[in-house]
């Protein structure tokens, strides 16, 4: 059941002239690389595989005279076939004429070598469980809130592979969902490894999260700073009202107690809305008026030191 | 009451013979690779093995790692320590950079 893969030089890397020797520190390399042990990728098994798959053929001086000689059909095509006769018989009328020499096309290589990574004889082995994985997952800071079933699509060499994960509401940054058995799949009837779905919250252009606690910016006039004020400010679930009681000075933090993520297990975190002052950037006569009225007047000194 | 709980621990774990027939491996590796410490079993009074569950997890990373990469059982602990060594100090980045990133305000 191979699919039409790639040239197995190709994937290694290799000129088809390639010495042996050049063949496994190719292979070496990249085994490195991509094994699922080493690299957590969804995506590294695939590879691995791919790259085992064409090691297998390319160091077996045998297979690969074969390979060479048949291409992606070398495995069904019997051992004492003429590589021309192979090809006249293929550019014929029919895939397989029944003049061809009649072989037995369930019995191919893979079966006779065994395992589904088509290896090198791995005696003394029973059942191989399959390692597990890591991906990220990336939420919004409502998604994170909110959570629910969603579907997540990972790609694989065997196309898109899609799970309808259901996110807990309050997962934090850097919290691991597991979906047992969806890792890496085991070999010889052993058991699949883990998938765990690591979050990532994205940067949010309002929110600032840690851990729990979601921090957002609270803009306010001077005068509502001044005299204090109450403010409707957006949160992730949904519209509250902030009191800000008067004397406010930028950075004062106004805590929303349990407005930040939920928790599954406790405590949620709270929400802090931090004071930032503004004015405005052109001042009309009347405010301009009245600020220096209000420059001449105040004794206030932000600068002066408390003793 | 202490009866109670040998029998619930006693779920969780195996001997040497029900582990090596788990991970599909002769019982005489398996206690080869205690030896090497690349599994770590509880030992009873008695001197027995007792394999947790987690181990199974530990046992397949030997044979994948020993089989496709050739590493060899010596030198593999060494392996699985330095593996273990950057996940932790992946995951530990991970959470800095989130930390200290986005503080646009001044």
């Amino acid at each position: 059941m191979m699919a039409a893969g790639r040239d197995f030089y190709e994937v290694l890397g290799v000129s088809r002239t390639a010495s042996q020797d050049e063949i496994q520190r190719a292979y070496r390399k990249l085994a490195r690389t991509y094994h699922p042990d080493v690299n957590k990728d969804p995506g590294a098994e695939d590879t691995f595989k791919e790259i085992s798959e064409a090691y297998d053929v390319l160091s077996d001086p045998e297979l690969r005279r074969r390979y060479n000689a048949f291409g992606s059909d070398f495995r069904q095509v019997p051992p004492d076939v003429d590589p021309e006769t192979w090809a006249r018989a293929r550019a014929g009328p029919g895939r397989r004429p029944s003049s061809e020499p009649t072989v037995d096309i369930d019995v191919d290589f893979e079966d006779l070598l065994g395992g589904m990574f088509g290896g090198r004889a791995r005696r003394g082995w029973g059942p191989m469980p399959g390692a597990d994985q890591e991906a990220e997952l990336v939420l919004t800071v409502e998604d994170a809130y909110h959570g629910g079933r969603r579907p997540i699509t990972l790609s694989g060499r065997d196309g898109p592979r899609t799970f309808e994960v259901n996110i807990p509401a309050g997962v934090t940054d850097g919290q691991r969902i597991r979906l047992a058995g969806q890792g890496g799949r085991g070999r010889d009837g052993g058991s699949a490894g883990d998938l765990y779905l690591v979050v990532r919250l994205d940067p949010h252009p309002r929110y600032r999260v840690e851990g729990r606690d979601i921090f957002v910016d609270l803009p306010l006039a001077p005068w509502e700073a001044a005299l204090g004020t109450s403010v409707a400010i957006d949160t992730p679930g949904g519209e509250a009202k902030v009191k800000v009681p008067s004397g406010t000075s930028s950075g004062r933090r106004l805590r929303l107690r349990g407005r930040g993520l939920p928790n599954p297990r406790g405590q949620p975190g709270n929400l802090y809305a931090e004071a930032r002052i503004a004015v405005p950037a052109k001042l009309s006569d009347d405010e301009r008026e009245l600020f220096e009225r209000l420059a001449a007047v105040s004794t206030f000194d932000p600068r002066r030191r408390r003793r | 009451m202490s009866y109670a709980l040998t029998r619930l621990s006693t779920v969780d774990r195996m001997d040497v013979e029900a582990f090596s027939r788990a991970v599909g491996l002769h019982p005489e590796l398996v206690r080869r690779l205690v030896a090497l410490g690349l599994l770590e079993p509880q030992r009873d009074t008695s001197g027995a093995l007792w394999f947790a569950r987690g181990q199974l997890a530990a046992a397949a990373r030997i044979q994948r790692l020993h089989t496709d990469l050739a590493v060899n059982y010596a030198a593999l602990g060494l392996v699985i320590d330095l593996l273990d060594r950057v996940a932790t100090l992946e995951a530990a980045l991970r959470n800095a950079t989130r930390r200290t990133g986005g503080r646009p305000w001044t």
